[in-house]
């Protein structure tokens, strides 16, 4: 019987995901992987109450449940890279670092250390068998999208390594949430009714900008018109902003304006109220950190790229570390995930490092 | 509570007297007046709040001049404690404080009074940490995790032949003993001139009274510096238009306990021996408290390695409930430092059970619950 090791973090999609297995006659092993969080005084420690329902859970499936802790490593590879993002003015995706660097890598090494065959998360997505591995004796798995188009969370995985995705089931990949939830229901598991966590799972419900200007130092600095060069107003620091980004600017009513451009060096934002603004849209864009899940997308391609999760698939080339989009993307950001799609399956992707 | 359910933890929380209820219930529309208006309405308020108070004196045998309302125990021990420490001096607690008391003294100097294995916290411990410079020393009259009665009037004499030495030596520091009540206030003897106690805290919500409403008595003569500051109501210590509903409630539900404790501890004493019968057959259970001074209606267990949350988790499944000091969710991750107080282990401490019948328990209840309990840890066993 193989032993799988699932990632339980007491929400619905993982309690499914660890009942489906032990339906499936696994032979199951929660593990809650204490991730690094801030403790806020005077708030009810969130973690505390998700390492329950995980355990309530474990306790209703009679299956045990371990508690991994990744505090450092978490608050080093995934939080820490997030703020040096920030910091340099750039739109990170914290989700990404945390599937390559904790969930898939750190959490997997660890659970095979400890005597599992496989592991299993309740990540939306679906995986293969890859032919041509099979035929050089590799065991890698392709990763293709969801069936539920809605929950699709394969842009969040595409820097995983398909020799990781070898080792992982995801039993949720052809159910949609609703159905997932019914089968919670149907379980009567002690989750079946929790909300859906909502963002960034460390910064918890001051959202994101009280977090970085905890842990961030800014400057205030001048919002300026990109096209009349006048000052149109403050901000309280550049980094809060991002391509695109219509609210929070404060400039007063009338026609919205939007974010266009920064200037990291000067602190400055600059800002149009004109939608088609050149500066906003693109259709080349230089990607970095190349990464592939299986083997390189071929040089002229034609692919599929997302720009955002849940985001629209764009026709593009690959071509030598650069896209070049069949139409022009609006508000395409440096250090957000470009991830190209091949039909249904994720080849990799890269961070955006010019648009 | 659904109608299966068994509740076993009336330690933690215990249901709303209907007698109770009913008095209380003239005082939240009817006769709703602030009971310093000088008119009718507030004189009925007023008559209401002083007759809880009387009712309150009368069980601990003291003036009802120095018996005050509060918003609960915990406000009630801080407003004995800080109020005492506010002007300088060390405090004395014992190991095994609810963390009402730890809390208190947290900003303070103090030293801990150590307790045994049985939770047992004897005079000469309390005199090995009491330094001249010592004004308060706190041992509640029984703990809420283990349930053990601590010797409160031997200690409260000890307390007294310091004081004696203090005097013959010309030290003029004061010095005050006061009693957490909170777990005993429906079961254990209240008369102040037998306790000895200077101070003592008290709650209605452990003996079928209303949540947040509290006693405070304090003997004559002890000058407190109040924390709250305003109106001036309850002799000044606490400020803010009276709870009269609460105060009612309180009052009806103390004097109920305790006119009905005598009967109603020998049926919790029967239920509770039958229930250490049932759960003594359960391999490697040990029974943690003092095995004479108990609450009659407390059982304080552990397996060494059990993961007693898993426990409480598949008995909630069953519909039983009960509860644990250890390290989990319910306690914010943090194990009740009473359970490394009385030398527990880790491994022990993290499979400890807290049981406390009250008076809906049936030995039928029992007979369930402790059949679920062992099938429990059983299941848990086997994994």
């Amino acid at each position: 019987m193989k032993r799988v090791f699932v990632g339980m973090s007491g929400g619905v999609d993982s309690s499914v995901t660890a009942a489906l297995l032990v339906e499936q006659g696994f032979d199951v092993t929660g593990v809650y992987m204490k991730n690094w969080t801030q403790d806020l005084p005077g708030m009810r420690c969130p973690w505390a109450d998700d390492l329950a329902d995980a355990k309530r859970v474990a306790v209703q499936l009679g299956i045990s449940l371990k508690v991994y802790d990744f505090q450092d490593q978490y608050r080093q590879k995934v939080v820490d890279y997030m703020l040096a993002e920030y910091q340099a003015g750039h739109t990170p995706n914290p989700d990404i670092m945390c599937n390559q660097e904790v969930k898939f890598k750190l959490f997997l090494d660890t659970a095979l250390a400890d005597g599992a065959d496989m592991i299993a998360t309740g990540h939306y997505a679906r995986l293969e068998n890859c032919d041509w591995c099979v035929e050089v004796g590799e065991n890698r798995k392709k990763l293709l999208k969801a069936a539920d188009e809605q929950k699709d969370q394969t842009y969040f995985l595409y820097r995983v390594t398909g020799e990781a995705l070898g080792k992982t089931v995801f039993p949720l990949g052809e159910y949609t949430k609703s159905h997932v939830r019914k089968l919670a229901e149907e379980r009567g598991l002690a989750t079946a009714q929790k909300k859906d966590s909502q963002g960034i799972c460390f910064v918890g419900s001051v959202g994101i900008h009280e977090f970085l200007q905890e842990f961030v130092e800014t400057t205030p600095g001048n919002i300026v018109d990109k096209h009349t060069g006048k000052t149109l107003g403050r901000h309280d620091g550049a980094i809060y902003y991002t391509l695109g980004q219509r609210h929070g600017l404060d400039l007063g009513g009338g026609m919205p304006y939007y974010v266009v451009d920064k200037d990291m060096a000067r602190n400055e934002v600059f800002v149009s109220r004109d939608l088609n603004d050149r500066s906003m849209w693109c259709s080349y864009l230089e990607l970095e950190q190349i990464h592939w899940i299986n083997q390189p997308a071929k040089e002229g391609e034609s692919l599929r790229v997302r720009l955002r999760h849940r985001g629209a698939l764009h026709p593009a080339i690959y071509s030598n570390g650069n896209l070049e989009m069949q139409e022009a993307e609006r508000a395409v950001a440096v250090g957000q995930s470009a991830v190209l799609y091949l039909g249904d399956e994720v080849l990799g992707g890269g961070i955006v490092s010019g648009a | 509570m659904s109608q299966e359910s068994i509740y076993l933890d009336y330690a933690a929380a215990t249901p709303l007297d209907s007698t109770v209820l009913e008095a209380m219930i003239l005082y939240f529309s009817d006769v709703f007046y602030n009971p310093s208006a000088p008119y009718e309405g507030g004189r009925l308020a007023r008559d209401a709040l002083e007759s809880a108070r009387s009712e309150v004196a009368q069980v601990l045998g003291a003036k009802s001049t120095n018996v005050i309302f509060t918003a609960g125990a915990t406000e009630s021990i801080q407003i004995a404690l800080v109020g005492l420490l506010k002007s300088g001096g060390y405090a004395v607690i014992g190991a095994t404080e609810h963390a009402a008391v730890r809390g208190c003294v947290r900003d303070f100097p103090s030293r801990i009074a150590l307790a045994d294995n049985r939770g047992y916290i004897t005079p000469e411990s309390v005199r090995k940490v009491i330094q001249d410079d010592t004004v308060v020393v706190s041992i509640a009259l029984a703990d809420s995790e283990f349930g053990t009665v601590q010797p409160i009037a031997d200690i409260a004499h000890m307390i007294n032949l310091v004081r004696h030495d203090r005097r013959e030596k010309g030290n003029k520091t004061p010095l005050y003993l006061h009693s957490d009540g909170s777990q005993a206030t429906g079961s254990l003897e209240l008369k102040t001139s037998r306790l000895g106690v200077d101070l003592l805290s008290l709650n209605a919500s452990k003996c079928y009274g209303p949540k947040q409403v509290g006693v405070l008595w304090v003997r004559n003569g002890i000058v407190l510096e109040p924390l709250v500051s305003g109106g001036g109501q309850e002799r000044g210590l606490r400020s803010g238009t009276e709870n009269v509903a609460g105060a009612v409630g309180c009052a009806k539900a103390i004097s109920m306990a305790q006119t009905m404790r005598y009967d109603e501890n020998r049926r919790l004493q029967e239920l509770r021996t039958y229930l250490l019968q049932q759960l003594e057959q359960i391999d490697g259970l040990v029974v943690d408290g003092h095995p004479k001074k108990h609450l009659p209606g407390h059982l304080h267990v552990h397996i060494s390695g059990l993961d007693s949350e898993r426990v409480i988790y598949r008995l909630d499944i069953d519909g039983v409930y009960i509860a644990t000091g250890a390290a989990c969710a319910a306690n914010k991750g943090k194990r009740n430092p009473a359970l490394e107080a009385v030398g527990m282990t880790p491994a022990e401490a993290d499979g400890s059970l807290r049981i406390s019948l009250g008076r809906s328990t049936t030995k039928q209840q029992l007979e369930i619950a402790a059949r679920a309990i062992k099938r429990a840890i059983d299941l848990e066993r086997g994994l």
